[in-house]
């Protein structure tokens, strides 16, 4: 065996080396990646994007946790303080009064507060509140979009497979990061509220 | 024994009944997966009877604009949409006749009688002749202003400012002259509320200005130094009246001075009388995409009511039905 034959030889082995070397770093750097990534999503929640929910009414029936853990938000910043408020008064309400005859939500979970005529507060009562997405589309169809529905983190188990998420017709439900726990759409544009 | 005979059998059928009854009640439920127990119907508040409606739609036009918001027509009836960074001019039959860039988000527009374009964004009005030639831009007065309409009689520009909720007067050279609506109840002027960025003013057929006070249901008409002339509302889910929070939305005034007025949250197109009587409806819910909004309204020399749907982008013509 010539030098030369010999010193190819060597390079060859040198190339298999360094390339199983290089094989098995990629595969732990890769592993530990895809480790992280996995542990980052353990530390998500589950959130509704406001701009693709339809109120289809599953997040009342559908969640694990009774009354269910969706919840009316309020953004109060795109509020028209509306005295014909779409998400407060049923569509064929006679009378613009608190009377429950007049009340769209279910449950009587929106307190109407007078500010100044003709301006009205609308408060949202959690405890009271089935997160049925009535007044979400009332409020959708006539004013400003102020009423959305959000994952109440207090209350949500954080399921791994989410009974709402699994039935949601919108795919509007997403894993966010703990520290973004809100997702509203408008003014706001997504930013915690 | 006789007796039994007779309620053995009863009774059996009784139990298949019930049985029966049990079961599809159980499974009926069941095959229901999709229905809402919480659904918010409007359908009741939509449907309109034949003999309500007063126009046929003749004409669609697609328009390339991104957020098309804004439609005026001139004498000659050439059309004119604007929206984002786009101006476009039609002829009445919808041929394309010019398209330019504009560089503005354009929320209203509309043509003097001597034949200027104004076109508004949420705080700068651009002046262009009927070749679409910029003449003029000059940025108005007040802070955080969205202008959301503009009309123009014979010696002043009327911009309504949807975020500041008060209508401005300004003359033909861009100077501001006097506000319009400020509440002021010892001159029987309620102010304006407007929850959301629907604020439409036109120009009456005597030159007054009008007003829609939108969240008030309401539609008032102003002298040129603020006066309030007169003003008249309905509020009604019913197809003769305004709805929701804010509505009308837009209007448009028709030779004889009757109000074409569109909406939203139940999304039409109807015509009511100068003091606001229902007359008929141009275009019903169902002639639209739920939740089109920004509807906003031309009447040409023909009394053609010409509308933008923002939802498909169309520019949609409508003309009166035959008797």
């Amino acid at each position: 065996m010539s030098k030369d034959e010999k010193n190819k030889d060597l390079s060859r082995r040198d190339f298999l080396q360094k390339g199983f070397r290089l094989t098995a770093a990629l595969s732990l750097g890769g592993l530990g990646i895809f480790l992280a990534k996995d542990a980052s999503s353990e530390d998500g929640l589950w959130q509704i994007d406001p701009s693709k929910c339809v109120q289809c009414g599953r997040c009342a029936t559908h969640c694990v946790v009774t009354p269910s853990a969706v919840k009316c938000l309020h953004v109060f910043d795109m509020c028209g303080y509306c005295d014909l408020c779409g998400g407060y008064f049923r569509p064929e309400a006679k009378q613009l009064h608190t009377g429950a005859e007049n009340q769209l939500c279910p449950t009587g979970a929106i307190k109407r507060n007078f500010v100044e005529d003709p301006f009205f507060q609308y408060e949202i009562i959690d405890e009271l509140c089935i997160g049925c997405g009535k007044c979400v589309a009332g409020c959708d169809a006539f004013g400003n979009g102020s009423l959305q529905l959000q994952v109440s983190h207090d209350i949500c188990v954080n399921c791994n497979q989410c009974a709402i998420a699994t039935n949601c017709p919108a795919d509007a439900f997403e894993r966010v990061p703990s520290s973004k726990k809100n997702i509203s759409k408008g003014f706001s544009g997504g930013e915690d509220v | 024994m006789k007796g039994n005979k007779i309620i053995i059998p009863i009774a059996i059928v009784l139990l298949f009944a019930i049985t029966g009854f049990m079961a599809l009640d159980f499974f009926g439920a069941f095959d229901k997966p999709n229905e809402n127990p919480y659904e918010y119907n409007l359908d009741t508040f939509k449907e309109v009877k034949q003999q309500d409606i007063s126009h046929q739609e003749v004409q669609q036009i697609p328009v390339e604009i991104e957020a098309l918001r804004a439609i005026a027509v001139d004498k000659d009836d050439y059309i004119y949409v604007s929206g984002n960074n786009k101006l476009i001019k039609y002829d009445k039959t919808g041929k394309l006749v010019l398209e330019v860039e504009t560089s503005m988000e354009a929320f209203c527009m509309t043509i003097s009688e001597k034949g200027k374009l104004y076109l508004g964004s949420r705080k700068e009005i651009q002046v262009y002749t009927l070749s679409l030639d910029l003449m003029d831009t000059w940025k108005i007065h007040a802070e955080n202003a969205i202008l959301t309409s503009v009309a123009v009689n014979k010696q002043n520009i009327f911009l309504a400012d949807a975020a500041n909720k008060i209508v401005y007067r300004y003359n033909l050279q861009g100077e501001f002259l006097n506000e319009i609506g400020r509440k002021d109840p010892n001159q029987g002027i309620d102010g304006f509320v407007i929850p959301s960025p629907y604020f439409d003013v036109a120009i009456g057929r005597d030159g007054e200005l009008w007003a829609v006070n939108s969240g008030r249901h309401q539609l008032e008409s102003y002298q040129d130094d603020g006066q309030l002339i007169s003003s008249w509302k309905k509020s009604s889910m019913g197809v003769d009246g305004f709805s929701g929070c804010c509505n009308p939305s837009h209007i448009a005034i028709l030779a004889n001075a009757s109000f074409v007025t569109s909406e939203k949250g139940i999304e039409r197109i109807k015509i009511t009388s100068p003091t606001g009587e229902f007359l008929s409806v141009v275009a019903p819910p169902k002639a639209f995409d739920l939740g089109t909004k920004g509807i906003d309204l031309a009447v040409d020399s023909e009394d053609r009511i010409i509308a933008i749907d923002p939802k498909r982008k169309q520019i949609r013509i409508f003309t009166k039905l035959e008797e």
